[in-house]
């Protein structure tokens, strides 16, 4: 007897093996597994059988009936798949993606992204000032008086009030000064201007990221620690950094910063990066003047300041050749810098 | 400025490399910007003098020359230049010399007539760039004497000398700089006075400007003739920049590049009665050395006589009374004069000069009577000439610069390493400044000498200190502290996030100069410069309205098929210039970038500009208006405010952009924004299903989506969740419901957040909202 249900299920799977559609498939569920199929058709028989048969017996046709349904879902699932495959097999899988535009952020954002990101990691927060200044809050709040040889105002634009654009963001050491007593951590991105004839390497407006730290018993190792650390965050660790004493007004002792790297174009010669240097203590005296406080004793509080042209960087790390093509807008140029 | 290394040499041993030596210099904070080679040294060429010279037979423009080498037989030498006399000497490259350029000289035959070698112009011996004709040598030149030794070989260095130091703006000055740095002992520069230095006296000079003038000296000197200077005089001049005039002139300008000390001298003969020394009255004319006419101000400083003008004080001397070949007898000035007077005088005239350049930036007191005498010595020795026996003056000299005190511990601590006061004091002596007294062993007073007027306080002090200390041996240390929040973090953060979501939607972010052209303030009232310097920079924009179409135009021009753009940035609001934090957007073309195989291509329109805006002020609704320039225009208004504006320009503003689509422009003020704040809250998901009705039906054209949808949500369903617009299309005269009307579609979504809805209460409440849209609207409804 289980024999002859062996028989009829090992039929089946062949009936199933065999179906060429799924017209087939369902022809022999029908066959085996329908209400009159031949395997549901034990279920009947199996009344009859001897209580030491029954459980053998339901056994097998559980099994058989398991096997027959699983081999039929295989098929049909496979027939399913392989009609799919048909229906893509000529698909050309090189034409081009589904379009859909990509934008971009200007090089010039994206350098002073990178900049701001670095410092914030280092503890900067941010400070801002107006574009437009007062000739005090450009030159005299920062050492630079009338007669000043540094005071250029032939490279200065003003405005019919007598107020200028500001020739460096520095102006932003004093707007923040002059707002809140010490410490101070800030850096502040932003335009400066300066009336000079338009080439490859000079522009009307350009970008600076301004820094200032004051606190008490800042030293030249402080500044020296914190800007060596930006320039090989960005520029790579390997980066030579090197200190070149120079001249500001409204810094004393007053360095240039250059740069030597592997990495940049013109790896093989120092590249002029920043102007820094320890807060004169004129600057604090006169924003101590402009407060009507000694909250800056330049006794008690020293700090440094830098200014970091950020045209120029931008320029070095892109390979841009000519400065113009920030201000241009080229859309050719502008999706170069998509990341 | 140019510095010459074997003038430098006679005042301090160097070291032996150049590229050392600048290396020292630019780290202790001279820069070298470039070194240069100078100087002839060139075998088998030698003096010789033109003896005859006679037309070329075959060429026009050339001649044959005889010449004395110096080897007692004459040669032949075929010239082509025109500025020689017989008698000249001049450079000869016999055969076998290599000039610049790899030039070599051999014996050649020049249209048929033999050439024994070559009569040379300066730059074929890289002495200048002048090769206009030959290099004709002064007549004290031994003939048959190799030019090496007339034009030795030196080497140039570009210095930048910054404003603070006017004391290395001389070759005896950047000698002391460098005798401080490396610690080897300055020589004096020569200054064997005949008779020992001359007394002062007072008398035919007087001084009415005296802040602007505060010392005023002139020496006569007598029997001077005036001719070209010596060979190698002029060589080293020009090798640093300056161009020979004269021996007198040559003499002034040489004192000047070794001592910094700027001189004058004057035709006595033409000069009419005592100097003075006063302002200048109003619109007084004064003709000048360069043949050009100034008039001058109450402000200006100028040298006088009994007469008139004869120089603008440290600025520039006067044609009629300067040296001439004639001249016989001079006055040489020598003056300390108020370095903001004289910077004032010469930004105005515009007349920046060899000596205004010093006086701007001081000379030192203590060497203005001993240049004077150095150029009456030289003049001795070169010109001849009979110096007076007294110099004649009047003024004070200024004083010596204040003395400064240093505490030796601050400045270890503004360095950050311990320096210590042995090492401190070692270096303050090197720059020749003089310690006051024992001190109490922690801070000392220094005297400090006269060319160092920039140390005026401790922290210059302690600059020399970190100069000749090398913040190369400062080690850097890292102070981090914890830095709150400020208001310019989140206005960052804010714009940092609205230029990732423009550009996730696929604009590109440009930057355009604030400063705009004076064509673009055609558009708007922009505050202009008080001195622009072009036309392409002349005011402050208030709007990216103008750049933004100068961008499109270029890139239109470029080929560019779609142009999404926007900036984020300051605009200056007029009158006052207030300063606002914009958006700006401009979109122009195809919806898709290029053609591709399956885009459904389109003109981007105003739906695409105000989804643009949705998607960073979703709050924003807008209002139609009428505005200039805009053929559509409607304001953007948030909570009660109107933030910005938006529209479809008049194509009349774009025809010079070939520009056949829509130009779409919107502008934000974005400080709103800013407030914006977190409209972020936690809303519970919906748990039970929702079921979406449609409704279509046919409006006429002018009833607007607004009205519809607020008809719809203004039945006040509770089921109701939303209502979505799927589909517009206005009709045509084919079809069925004809031209004047269009067909909308809404899908509407009923949900309850606390059950499964049935069929028939949808039905139900669908039904009402079909009704009150008849009702409300006479709308038809379709099926």
């Amino acid at each position: 007897m289980s024999h002859e249900l062996e028989r009829l299920r090992d039929a089946a799977l062949t009936e199933v093996a065999a179906a060429a559609d799924e017209q087939a498939l369902e022809a022999a569920r029908v066959r085996y597994l329908g209400r009159a199929g031949s395997i549901s058709a034990w279920a009947e028989r199996m009344k009859s059988l001897s209580k030491d048969e029954k459980p053998v017996v339901g056994k097998l046709l559980n099994e058989a009936r398991t096997a027959v349904t699983a081999a039929i879902t295989t098929a049909v699932e496979d027939l399913r798949a392989a009609k799919e495959a048909r229906e893509l097999v000529n698909i050309d899988i090189s034409l081009p993606g589904t379009a859909g535009e990509i934008g971009t952020l200007h090089p010039l954002t994206q350098m002073l992204d990178r900049g701001i990101s670095i410092f914030r990691r280092m503890g900067f927060a941010l400070a801002e000032g107006p574009d437009v200044e007062t000739e005090w809050h450009c030159f005299d709040a920062l050492n630079t008086a009338p007669d000043h040889p540094a005071r250029n105002e032939q490279d200065t634009f003003y405005l019919p009030d007598g107020r200028l654009l500001r020739t460096h963001t520095s102006t932003v050491q004093i707007r923040t000064m002059e707002k809140a007593p010490p410490p101070i951590r800030v850096i502040a991105p932003g335009a400066a201007y300066r009336r000079d004839e338009v080439d490859a390497t000079h522009s009307a407006q350009f970008h600076q990221i301004e820094g200032l730290y004051v606190d008490e018993k800042v030293s030249i190792g402080d500044l020296k620690g914190t800007l060596e650390f930006f320039l090989h965050e960005l520029f790579g660790a390997d980066t030579q950094v090197r200190f070149r004493p120079h001249y500001f007004p409204f810094t004393e002792p007053s360095f240039e910063i250059d740069v030597k790297s592997k990495a940049l174009k013109g790896g093989e010669k120092w590249l002029e990066m920043c102007g820094c240097g320890m807060v004169h203590p004129a600057v604090f005296e006169q924003v101590n003047s402009a407060r009507g406080d000694d909250a800056y004793d330049p006794k008690k509080w020293s700090g440094f300041a830098f200014g970091l042209g950020m045209d120029r960087l931008a320029m070095i790390l892109f390979g841009i050749p000519d400065l113009r093509y920030f201000a241009a807008n080229d859309l050719r140029f502008l999706k170069q810098f998509a990341s | 400025m140019k510095f010459s290394v074997n003038w430098l040499r006679e005042f301090v041993e160097l070291p032996k490399s150049v590229d050392d030596l600048a290396e020292l210099l630019t780290l202790a904070g001279t820069e070298i910007e470039s070194i240069g080679k100078r100087g002839a040294n060139f075998d088998n060429v030698v003096v010789a003098q033109i003896k005859a010279s006679a037309q070329h037979p075959n060429a026009d423009r050339l001649s044959v020359c005889q010449v004395d080498d110096g080897s007692g037989q004459e040669r032949q030498i075929v010239c082509g230049a025109k500025n020689y006399k017989i008698g000249d000497k001049v450079p000869l490259a016999l055969p076998g010399a290599v000039l610049v350029g790899d030039l070599r000289i051999k014996p050649s035959k020049l249209r048929g007539v033999e050439s024994q070698g070559m009569l040379c112009s300066p730059s074929e011996l890289g002495l200048s760039e002048d090769s206009d004709g030959l290099l004709i040598l002064s007549p004290e030149a031994k003939i048959g004497e190799p030019i090496a030794s007339l034009f030795p070989e030196d080497t140039i260095l570009d210095v930048e000398i910054t404003p603070n130091r006017g004391d290395l703006l001389s070759h005896f000055g950047l000698a002391r700089e460098i005798s401080a740095i490396v610690g080897q002992p300055l020589r004096l520069p020569n200054r064997t006075t005949a008779g020992g230095a001359p007394a002062l006296q007072e008398k035919g000079i007087s001084i009415s400007a005296p802040n602007a003038c505060p010392f005023y000296s002139a020496r006569r000197i007598e029997n001077i003739k005036v001719g070209p200077s010596p060979d190698w005089w002029r060589a080293r001049l020009e090798s640093v920049g300056l161009r020979s005039i004269n021996n007198i002139v040559d003499i002034t300008n040489f004192v000047m590049l070794e001592l910094g000390q700027p001189l004058h001298a004057f035709d006595a003969d033409k000069l009419t009665g005592g100097i003075n020394v006063r302002l200048a009255s109003a619109s007084e004319k004064f003709l000048a050395l360069d043949g050009k006419t100034y008039s001058l101000g109450e402000q200006d400083l100028v040298i006088a006589d009994a007469a008139r003008a004869v120089g603008i004080a440290g600025v520039m001397g006067g044609e009629d009374t300067g040296v001439t070949e004639s001249t016989k007898t001079l006055l040489l000035e020598s003056a300390f004069f108020d370095p903001a007077s004289i910077r004032r005088t010469a930004r105005r005239l515009n007349l920046p000069s060899d000596a205004s350049y010093r006086f701007e930036r001081r000379v030192d007191p203590g060497t203005v009577l001993a240049a004077s005498n150095r150029a009456a010595e030289l003049m001795r020795e070169i010109a001849g000439a009979n110096p007076a026996a007294e110099i004649t003056a009047a003024g004070t000299l200024p004083a010596a610069p204040p003395d400064v005190s240093l505490r030796y511990e601050h400045c270890d601590a503004v360095i950050g390493v311990p320096v210590g006061k042995e090492r401190i004091e070692k270096i303050l002596r090197g720059f020749g400044l003089e310690k006051k007294g024992q001190g109490n062993g922690a801070e000392n007073s220094w005297r400090i000498p006269s060319h160092r007027f920039d140390l005026q306080r401790d922290v210059d002090l302690i600059e020399e200190v970190v100069r000749v200390f090398g913040i190369a041996n400062v080690p850097g240390r890292d102070r981090s502290r914890f830095t709150p929040e400020s208001d310019a973090d989140r206005g960052h953060d804010l714009e940092s996030s609205l230029r990732a979501r423009l550009a996730g939607r696929g604009l590109a972010e440009v930057r355009t100069s604030k400063l705009i052209s004076r064509k673009a303030t055609e558009f708007e009232g922009a505050i202009e410069l008080r001195n622009p310097l072009n036309e392409d920079h002349v005011a402050l924009r208030r709007s990216f309205y103008p750049s933004f179409l100068d961008v499109l135009a270029r890139n239109v021009l470029g080929g560019a098929r779609r142009v999404a753009i926007f900036e984020v940035g300051r605009v200056f609001i007029p009158p006052d210039g207030r300063e606002e934090r914009h958006l700006g957007i401009l979109l122009w073309g195809n919806s898709a970038p290029s053609a591709h195989w399956r885009s459904d291509n389109r003109t981007l329109d105003y739906f695409d500009l105000k989804g643009v805006i949705e998607s960073i002020i979703p709050s924003a609704s807008l209002k139609r208006v009428e505005r200039p320039g805009l053929t559509l225009a409607v304001e953007i208004w948030r909570n009660d405010q109107r933030i910005g504006f938006a529209g479809q320009v008049v194509s009349e503003r774009t025809r010079m952009i070939d520009a056949n689509y829509p130009v779409l422009f919107a502008e934000v003020n974005i400080e709103s924004v800013a407030q914006l704040g977190s409209e972020q809250n936690f809303r519970e998901i919906e748990k039970f299903p929702a079921v979406t009705r449609d409704i279509a039906m046919i409006v006429p054209e002018d009833l607007s989506h607004g009205k519809i949808l607020a008809t719809i949500v203004g039945a006040n369903e509770p089921l109701l969740a939303s209502a979505e617009l799927f589909d517009v299309f206005s009709g045509k005269q084919e079809q069925n419901f004809g031209a004047g009307k269009k067909s909308m579609a809404y899908a509407l979504t009923y949900r309850d957040k606390t059950r499964t809805l049935t069929n028939e209460e949808i039905t139900v409440v669908h039904a009402k909202i079909r009704e009150r849209l008849q009702r409300e609207l006479g709308v038809e409804l379709r099926e």
